[in-house]
């Protein structure tokens, strides 16, 4: 009887318990590398850590260094103007390319794989890698895409590209719309793939055109597809660092000097810790508030009831 | 005759006590191997630049691991990263490093921490020390106490007494069609420049960009490249960053002031005979233009000369160039100094066998064969070596180094440097003028530094 019941019990764990035993790895990595690092990044932020300065070593300093981000340092606000400017620009264009690209590709090609695979290469490749590339590419001197857009006229003799502020902003533009154009490619193809096909028929027996079918039925289907990806990018964008350091290291000038690049010269140039802490939760407190709004102002549409205008 | 046997008795005896007494110090007698004993099997770690300097140390490090058994393993990273790595390392007081090397300007961040050893123990420790090394006698003194001590206390000893000097094309400035040219056109024979309004001119006269050569180049990237190049002009102009005697004291801020502005302002007046990517060159990009033929001349560190005056493997311009101090302006003579030091961190647990790396490489046929593939001596008698002295730039380096002005070693430091890269990259990029990028900077750092570092010259 006890043996009975001893193996009912065992049976229960083995059921309740199992879930839990298996969520154990990934809570602990997450708790390791996540959430601890950001409680310990939030009270960085609070203390006046320099590795720097002697005389400060850690002390707790309340809001302090969130009082000098918002009223003294100007630099983080231009930073921030220039990093949003970067992320409407990019993520818009990568949008509506990587939408073109995948109606066309879901039109036009029966067997998309051999250029699926061609169109993944420069998403496959580390930022650092496409940072290096592009560096070689568009250099002054010897750069292959500025000997062409120097014999094509585009680019004047006494111009680079690097060195010119008005071209350097939408060069770095340009190349992370080449990089990341394709994911969102290959995110709206997956979704246009699995779209059913009755709301198109039904349409078309109505008499609606293709501009009709593409705005009153395929945006509507895909808008769960579009939040995703476009929420993906924007966060992503907002983080850039790795391609521009290597470009540019946020020049020339104040350029470039996007807010990763920022935080980056704050914390390991300068190492004012604490400081530093401050500005990168304030990075992460945008991209979260960004979100927050983007995604409810994409699934407050899709959810209003019908009819509603 | 029996005086003059007692006599020859007598000096034989004085000879016997003579040898006698110098036999204690015979058997005492300091050596490598004895000193590296207690050590023996041990490796020790060491980080710096990829550089021809380092890469010159890594290259002779075995003939010490042969004669000491202690094994040394050296890391290399660009220069940034070297500074990087290192920082994290002592604040986490790992102890990964044995020694460091290190620019300067880290010099007082590290000390004011606490994270180095001073190395005055070891100079006082007789197993240690070699009695042959005497550092105050065979260094640069100057350079050796602005670099390598800190507030009157010793920290190392320098691995690289970086200063820049002038470059040219020496077949160029001596071509008899370029020289007749030149005195036609500006009315003085062509040299060397003495003066930065001769700098300009010869950057002018050989800017030919349809024939792929330029006058000059600048390193105007944001990058502290830009930083240590202005630092030249600047010191030559007749200004300086802050107003004090040495790199370790705080003191009124300067930046801003007339000369400064006016060292500036020609700095950029330079552009117009750079390569057109020059608001994206930092120290390697020059160079490369220099061992490619495309610049006639520039203002670079001696320890990239060897790779474009020497190795022909690298330079087409090998056996071609010319080396002279910076042309004079109201500062007179100057250069500025960025030496890497040695130095030994306060964690590690193998500082003793470290400082007897440190001091064999120190010692004069260590320091000749590094200078003589690429390094570049603290010590005055390499310099007076009969092979040294027949490198093309052995003599401005030489002379660069007896005039070098100090930079700031303070903890705040490589804020400074950062404030000074910015706002000398948005002046030079046109997002400001030159007064105004000046003033900012000025202002800055006099926050930074606090009230130990006034205004010299009010900001608006």
């Amino acid at each position: 009887m006890s043996v009975l019941r001893s193996g009912a019990r065992g049976r229960w764990l083995l059921d309740r318990g199992t879930p839990w035993l298996l969520l154990v790895p990934a809570s602990v990595l997450v708790i390791v590398f996540l959430v601890g690092p950001f409680y310990y990044m939030g009270y960085t932020a609070l203390t006046d850590l320099s590795f720097a300065d002697p005389d400060r070593k850690g002390a707790f300093v309340g809001i302090d260094n969130f009082r000098r981000l918002f009223v003294e340092d100007d630099i983080f606000w231009a930073s921030l103007g220039r990093t949003l400017r970067f992320v409407v620009a990019a993520v818009g264009i990568e949008f509506v390319l990587g939408f073109g690209l995948a109606l066309l590709i879901h039109r036009s090609i029966r067997t998309p794989r051999a250029v699926l695979t061609l169109l993944m290469v420069p998403m496959m490749l580390a930022p650092v890698a496409v940072g290096l590339l592009w560096k070689l590419l568009l250099q002054g001197d010897f750069g292959m895409v500025t000997h062409y857009l120097r014999a094509l006229g585009i680019l004047s003799r006494d111009s680079s590209i690097f060195s010119d502020p008005a071209l350097v902003m939408p060069a770095v533009i340009a190349i992370d719309v080449w990089q990341w154009t394709p994911f969102v490619t290959l995110v709206v193809l997956a979704g246009l793939m699995s779209l059913p096909r009755e709301p198109f028929e039904a349409a078309t027996m109505d008499g609606a055109g293709p501009w009709r079918q593409f705005r009153d039925v395929l945006l509507p289907l895909m808008r769960p597809i579009i939040a995703l990806v476009l929420l993906l990018r924007v966060i992503d964008a907002f983080k850039e660092f790795d391609k521009v350091f290597i470009l540019t290291g946020g020049g020339p000038g104040t350029v470039t000097e996007l807010l990763a690049i920022y935080t980056y010269r704050v914390n390991f140039k300068n190492w004012d810790l604490g400081y530093g802490a401050a500005v990168a939760f304030m990075v992460y407190l945008m991209v979260l508030i960004l979100c927050t709004i983007f995604y409810k102002a994409v699934y407050w549409r899709s959810n209003r009831p019908a009819g509603a205008s | 005759m029996a005086c003059e046997t007692q006599w020859k008795g007598l000096v034989r005896a004085l000879g016997i006590v003579a040898v006698l007494w110098q036999v204690p110090h015979l058997a005492g007698a300091w050596t490598l191997e004895e000193a590296a004993k207690p050590y023996r099997g041990m490796t020790i770690r060491t980080i710096g630049e990829a550089l021809p300097p380092l890469e010159a140390m890594k290259a002779m490090a075995p003939e010490f691991t042969k004669r000491t058994g202690i094994k040394v393993d050296v890391e290399m990273y660009e220069h940034s990263e070297a500074v990087n790595k290192v920082m994290l390392d002592l604040n986490a007081r790992r102890a990964r490093y044995d020694f460091i090397l290190q620019p300067h300007r880290e010099l007082g961040k590290f000390v004011a921490n606490g994270h180095l050893q001073p190395v005055d123990r070891f100079l006082a420790d007789a197993r240690l020390r070699d009695p042959s090394f005497e550092p105050d006698r065979v260094l640069y003194p100057a350079l050796w106490r602005e670099i390598s001590w800190y507030k009157g206390k010793v920290y190392g000893f320098p691995f690289t007494a970086l200063t820049m000097y002038a470059w040219y094309r020496a077949d160029l400035l001596n071509d008899p069609k370029e020289k007749a040219g030149f005195k036609a056109k500006y009315g003085y024979d062509l040299h060397a420049a003495k003066t930065w309004k001769e700098y300009r001119d010869l950057a002018e006269w050989f800017h030919r960009p349809d024939k792929g050569l330029y006058g000059t180049a600048i390193q105007g990237k944001r990058h502290e490249a830009l930083w240590y190049e202005w630092l030249n002009f600047l010191y030559s102009f007749g200004g300086d960053v802050l107003d004090v005697k040495s790199g370790s004291d705080c003191g009124p801020v300067i930046v801003n002031s007339p000369a400064a502005v006016e060292s500036l302002e020609y700095y950029k007046s330079l552009m117009k005979f750079s390569p057109p990517d020059t608001l994206n060159y930092f120290w390697d990009d020059v160079m490369a233009l220099m061992q490619q033929g495309k610049v006639f001349e520039l203002i670079m560190w001696n320890d990239a000369t060897y790779a474009v005056a020497e190795d022909k493997e690298q330079s087409t311009v090998a056996g071609r160039m010319a080396f002279d101090v910076l042309p004079q302006g109201k500062g007179g003579a100057t250069g500025q100094v960025e030496g890497w030091s040695y130095l030994i961190p306060a964690y590690s647990k193998k500082q003793q066998a470290a400082y007897l790396f440190i001091q064999w490489m120190m010692a004069y046929d260590q320091q000749l064969k590094q200078h003589l593939n690429g390094g570049a001596s603290a010590r005055p008698d390499v310099y007076a070596a009969a092979d040294v002295r027949k490198l093309a730039y052995s003599k401005a380096s030489m002379e660069t180094n007896e005039v070098a002005r100090p930079k700031a070693t303070l903890p705040q430091s490589a804020e400074m440097t950062d404030i000074m890269v910015r706002e000398l990259s948005t002046y030079l990029a046109g997002q400001k003028s030159a007064k105004a990028a000046l003033d900012t900077s000025a202002k800055d750092i006099a926050k930074l530094l606090g009230a130990c570092a006034p205004l010299k010259y009010p900001v608006p």
